[in-house]
């Protein structure tokens, strides 16, 4: 259970824009390059805006209107549990005889978990079980406004100028949806195409959607500065002698999470809409195939396409670590799963001297010298009695065992060091068959399905030395 | 002491002879522990405990059991409490609607006021009285104070009275003999 419970043990390097190394189960394959995809190096897009509470769809448009919070769902602002509505019967005086009084359904929203109710910071219960809840008004929004006003008109400015550039320079080779310089347009404007690339650091302005109409009337837009104030308001007197009643106080994390109040009193905590989830596809940044494409329907948790490495790539696993002691020869048993329906044919190589890739092993390793066959996953064969086993004459000292798609064998290990983790690398080299490659005017002789060579660095971290 | 009880009994601890003793209305699932070890147990009216709860007057943890000279401290419940499955409570006073979550631990020197709720796998091991209508939760055991108390389990309560012969063998006390109903 390596690949699930310690996922760092055996590490496959990705050759990305930047190197990574990461767990097979953590990566992508693209079939179309034939090479491992982290999520570093691909693309991630939005699919769809949802709330993980009503699993609601929003357009991406509206969510950003409504600040990526759903309208409906509230969280608890004082363990931010999702809220329900309750319903109770209150006495409530009848409208033609007010001296008479009638059962009336009255909702409130109430926490599960910590027993947070709406009623306990005053909020009046509604009398229809959605919403309608008012919220309090920020008394900063006009001030927010300006600004996000002034921001627009500088972004129009500066679109203005780039295209006056762009003109100026006229590449006009370049395919403009996917160059990175159009990509930066249309983050900044947020024009809500699908192809928005999130990046750490991305401007703000992005997530008010500052859209400006061409050719909109431009009206100069001027904005005080902040001013910055001399005197501040006094603490209260019995600020440092009054004794704290921590139950009263919110705790930091209370206080940011709304940021716009920071109520500093639990009895100020107001119900925060829920944070809307998405959908989010990956896209190889150099072939722009989908790696992984969610089902739109949010109750949905399958996918349309979803190349993970794991289904295609063998993977290498550590069955069983000896006693490692420095400089001493000892043997690793692994295994290794072939996950495609065809026999795969596996051989592993040591990292040649100078091997820019390996930077992190700590041991000598000698790796089997035959080839190793890998028979193809069979879902059904644990169910098929009669199906005969193959018979793959394998060589008793290079294969430890041998099970339906998986198979067992040892390598050696001497460590070099005499402290820390002993770490391991080799490369594997495997045949695949590429059945998604694009489909060329078939040829005389040709395969029909092209066997293509990969090979993968494979890092193992086999733990300390035993002292 | 697996058994439901739903009347008023007392029944005796042989080697203590500490008593238990439950008021009406009254719910105690199979299963659920009531041990009064160092001293009786008093437990009012309608209150529910649940499955593997554990309530327990136990010795102090610098008092040997066998030692003598101890005065028996008394362990008293009030009403309308519900001890949830898998609770430990060693509290020696516990008043009115209170509620103990799953898996949630008590320790002996807290005293329960009323209203108050420790939530699921809290565990108060302090010495303290705890205020009216605290609730005690999530992991970190953050406190707050609710405005109103949590409401008695009364439908809970009769579904259980209603049902719960239903699928258990029930000892009945004879009058006047206060022979213990435990097995």
């Amino acid at each position: 259970m390596a690949s699930l419970l310690q996922p760092d043990r055996v590490l496959y390097l990705v050759r990305g824009e930047k190197k990574i190394r990461a767990p097979l189960s953590q990566l992508y394959f693209c079939r179309y390059c034939s090479e491992l995809r982290s999520l570093e190096c691909v693309s991630h897009e939005v699919d769809s805006h949802y709330c993980p509470s009503c699993l609601e769809n929003m357009p991406s448009a509206e969510a950003k209107l409504k600040k990526n919070r759903c309208a409906n769902c509230f969280d608890c602002p004082c363990c931010m549990h999702t809220l329900s509505t309750r319903a109770t019967n209150i006495p409530a005086p009848l409208p033609d005889d007010p001296t008479k009084t009638a059962m009336k359904k009255a909702y409130y929203l109430a926490c599960g978990f910590c027993r947070w109710t709406s009623r306990d910071v005053g909020m009046a219960d509604k009398s229809v079980a959605s919403g309608g809840w008012q919220e309090p008004e920020n008394p900063h929004t006009q001030r927010i406004n300006k600004l996000i006003e002034y921001y627009q008109q500088l972004a129009q400015r500066e679109k203005l100028e780039r295209d006056r550039k762009k003109l100026a320079r006229r590449r006009p080779f370049m395919p403009q949806a996917f160059s990175q310089h159009t990509i930066h347009v249309v983050e900044k404007y947020g024009l809500g195409t699908r192809l928005q690339r999130q990046r750490p650091g991305a401007p703000v302005s992005a997530l008010y959607g500052l859209s400006l109409k061409e050719g909109e009337e431009q009206k100069e837009v001027s904005i005080e500065p902040a001013q910055a104030l001399d005197e501040v308001e006094p603490l209260p007197e019995d600020c440092y002698t009054r004794p704290i009643n921590l139950p009263e106080v919110t705790t930091l994390r209370q206080r940011l999470l709304q940021p716009d109040f920071q109520p500093a009193g639990a009895s100020q905590l107001h119900p925060k809409h829920k944070h809307l989830l998405m959908k989010r596809s990956l896209r190889c940044r150099k072939c722009e195939h989908n790696l992984s494409k969610p089902e739109f329907n949010p109750t949905s948790i399958k996918f349309k396409i979803q190349l993970v490495a794991v289904s295609y790539i063998p993977e290498v696993r550590i069955m069983s670590i000896p006693n490692l002691r420095h400089m001493k020869e000892s043997q690793v048993l692994l295994t290794l799963t072939n996950p495609v329906e065809s026999i795969t044919h596996v051989s592993l190589f040591t990292c040649e001297e100078g091997d820019p890739d390996d930077i992190n092993s700590t041991a000598k390793v000698m790796v089997p010298a035959k080839e190793l066959v890998l028979a193809g996953k069979d879902a059904a064969a644990e169910y098929d009695e009669l199906a005969e086993p193959q018979d793959f004459q394998d060589d008793p000292d290079v294969v430890a065992f041998r099970k339906s798609n998986k198979i067992g064998f040892f390598i050696k290990v001497i460590p070099q060091q005499e402290e820390g983790d002993v770490t391991v690398a080799f490369k594997i080299r495997h045949d695949f068959r590429n059945l998604a490659a694009p489909i060329r005017p078939s040829e005389d002789g040709e395969m029909p399905s092209e066997v293509i060579w990969l090979v993968h660095h494979v890092e193992l971290s086999l733990g300390p030395l035993i002292a | 002491h697996t058994h439901t009880h739903t009347h008023t009994h007392t029944h005796t601890c042989v080697p203590c002879e500490c008593t238990v003793s439950l008021g009406p209305r009254t719910v105690v699932h199979p299963k659920a522990r009531i041990i009064a070890e160092a001293g009786p147990i008093i437990i009012g009216e309608g209150n529910l405990i649940e499955e593997q709860a554990l309530i327990i007057n136990s010795y102090p943890e610098n008092i040997m059991p066998d030692s003598e000279g101890v005065e028996p401290k008394t362990m008293t419940i009030g009403v309308n409490n519900v001890f949830e499955v898998g609770c430990v409570s060693q509290a020696l006073k516990i008043g009115d609607n209170n509620v103990i979550e799953s898996k949630a631990d008590v320790g002996r020197n807290v005293i329960l006021t009323s209203g108050c709720i420790i939530g699921a796998c809290c565990q108060v091991n302090t010495c303290e009285v705890i205020p009216e209508n605290t609730v005690i939760y999530g992991s970190g055991c953050m406190r707050r104070v609710q405005t109103e108390r949590p409401q008695p389990q009364t439908l809970q309560l009769d579904f259980l009275m209603k049902i719960l012969p239903n699928y258990h063998h029930l000892k009945k006390t004879v009058k006047g003999n206060s022979t213990p109903a435990r097995s």
